[in-house]
């Protein structure tokens, strides 16, 4: 187990490396959010999830969605790394030619399974993957992963209610509690706190961990999936730009685009190529 | 007195048809299963019935996550809430990504508001969706026609519309005239001096208008254009050649329509005298459907009114 942790935590390190390195050849992108997801998706992706790079839409596959679809570097490293595609596609990354969009795209990338971007919506299509999956006959699980700030949306809590009823089990949500959105900390921009609760009250199984410990995430995943019987709700509080120290604490990296110095400091920090 | 049909229930008992020979067809509801006639889909479809809840935002993107897992979901609530509130749902979840779900809208128009006014009156819908890349978008005449259509629509693979009405909707008579979806269908043909573009559940009145025209020496050939998107071009450009002057009949905001569809063509291929019947760019109130369409200048007069216009502008 130990060993694996460590495994894990070294793929988070280079999947850290490609996404500011994407966007830094890019000119553009989310490095903050990309930051801070890493190991949700890092778990999900190298430990969890029942995929095959090989036949991306095999029916019985475990389901993603990055409802937060601007952390999608990250995303895009993850799948590179575990062979949907080629890693020479990273730099593409927002170009025109490039089956790396701005936002996830299902019909353009392997390994997508929804396009996303729009915020709030990750969760109500997840829903009706599980369902599908009732109708279908298969036991697959989906994932969905999203922003704090993004449980504003209205149509979030239309999807809390009706999971509910749907005693969705198999239906994994993580929240990637980065405390920041576009415009400042979520506490200064909405009356979203506190949110377990509201899950808890929607009856949801709850769980609150360290989102960039694989001690804790991994076994708050296996609590979640052994939870058939409802929707579950992990609260994973992330640091917005983590692994980059002098990213954390200044929102200004929630969209922006390194310089050749700044990024050769973050290679430094990460340990990845300095050019 | 013109017969009524019920496209409501014409739509339902088509999807339970349906249902009954594909597995895979699901009803995705938000409230909405009275107002649909669902109730028989679900007691013999229970697994394959989904209400959501008065959360239409959400049964769009639980229907898009149905299809993307191969399943032929229906979203059928009033057309308002599944093109206006759930709007960029149906953009972004449906219909960019291609998927393979059906959008009902019940009380299409003004005339099938249930005299419950503007909230419940849907005269955008089409406008809106016809914005939107990749939808294909059927307003059929009568209950006849959404039994049609809608097992057309279920042999496309990929999003589609479908306008219902109230539930007492004038019946157009022209059942025996073929339908194919994306392809205009000529419902009458007294000549081809004008030409009355039609769709909806004002079909009946274009008829009648098309009746009394011929009366005064003024002969029309009235076109059903069902499929609004993708507008069958080919179609409506050889009418226009062949008559030189168009009158264009919808219970929709003449805004964004039939008649700016037509008028678009008209500019870009043909251009000939148009005028448009329709809402005139304003917001209805509560009132009979007859009482209304006449009310809003929809009435037979004022088709007669246009096409006697057109004509005449033609021969200037």
């Amino acid at each position: 187990m130990q060993n694996r942790i460590q495994e894990l935590e070294e793929i988070a390190r280079q999947i850290r490396i490609d996404i500011l390195t994407m966007i830094y050849k890019a000119g553009d992108g989310h490095p903050g959010a990309s930051l801070s997801v890493t190991d949700l998706i890092t778990a999900l992706y190298f430990e969890v999830m029942n995929i095959d790079p090989a036949n991306p839409q095999k029916p019985d596959r475990d389901r993603f969605i990055l409802s937060k679809g601007h952390a999608c570097p990250a995303l895009y490293a993850a799948l590179a790394r575990r062979g949907f595609f080629s890693r020479d596609e990273l730099p593409g990354l927002r170009s025109l030619n490039s089956m790396l969009q701005g936002h996830p795209d299902m019909n353009k990338t392997p390994g997508i399974d929804s396009t996303s971007g729009s915020l709030g919506n990750g969760i109500s299509i997840g829903l009706g993957m599980v369902l599908a999956a009732r109708l279908t006959g298969y036991d697959y699980y989906t994932y969905v992963i999203t922003g704090d700030g993004e449980l504003q949306e209205g149509v979030v809590w239309e999807a809390a209610t009706a999971a509910a009823k749907y005693k969705a089990g198999r239906l994994i949500v993580l929240v990637d509690n980065n405390g920041l959105q576009s415009s400042g900390p979520v506490e200064e921009v909405s009356g979203l706190y506190p949110i377990l609760p509201k899950w808890e009250a929607f009856g949801w199984h709850c769980q609150e961990i360290d989102g960039h410990s694989f001690e804790q995430i991994l076994p708050a995943l296996q609590k979640a999936r052994d939870c058939t019987d409802r929707p579950s709700l992990i609260l994973a509080h992330t640091v917005k730009g983590c692994g980059v120290p002098f990213m954390i604490g200044d929102n200004s990296w929630h969209k922006r685009v390194p310089t050749a110095e700044e990024y050769q400091q973050a290679m430094r920090i990460l340990g990845g190529p300095c050019s | 007195m013109t017969a009524l049909g019920n496209t409501r229930l014409a739509f339902i008992e088509t999807l339970i048809e349906l249902a009954e020979q594909d597995p895979k067809t699901v009803l995705v509801c938000a409230d909405s299963v009275l107002v649909v006639k669902g109730k028989e889909f679900a007691r013999r479809f229970p697994d394959r019935f989904i209400d959501v809840g008065i959360a239409e935002q959400n049964a769009v993107n639980c229907a898009a996550g149905l299809a993307a897992c191969g399943l032929v979901p229906y979203v059928a609530t009033y057309a308002g809430f599944l093109t206006m509130r759930a709007c960029e749902q149906v953009r972004t979840f449906v219909a960019y990504p291609g998927l393979n779900v059906k959008l009902i809208g019940a009380n299409g128009g003004i005339s099938a508001g249930e005299r419950e006014g503007v909230t419940h009156q849907f005269f955008e819908d089409l406008g809106i969706l016809r914005t939107i890349p990749g939808i294909t978008v059927v307003v059929p005449a009568d209950d006849i026609q959404v039994r049609q259509a809608a097992r057309a629509l279920h042999k496309l693979r990929g999003p589609a519309y479908l306008r219902i009405g109230s539930g007492r909707d004038p019946r157009a008579d022209c059942q025996d005239i073929p339908f194919e979806l994306g392809k205009i269908r000529i419902l009458a043909e007294y000549g081809k001096d004008v030409v009355l573009f039609t769709n909806g559940f004002v079909v009946n009145r274009a008829l009648q208008a098309a009746e009394r025209l011929a009366r005064e020496g003024i002969r029309a050939v009235v076109a059903d254009v069902h499929t609004l998107k993708p507008l069958d071009v080919h179609g409506i450009v050889s009418l226009l050649k062949q008559t030189g002057a168009a009158v264009t009949v919808e219970d929709h905001n003449i805004i964004g329509g039939l008649g700016s569809a037509v008028a678009e063509c008209s500019a870009e291929e043909c251009p000939v005298p148009v005028k448009r019947v329709g809402l005139p760019d304003c917001y209805p109130r509560s009132g009979t459907p007859e009482a209304l369409l006449d009310y809003y200048h929809i009435g037979i007069n004022d088709i007669v009114e246009a096409a006697r216009a057109v004509v005449r502008k033609k021969k200037t």
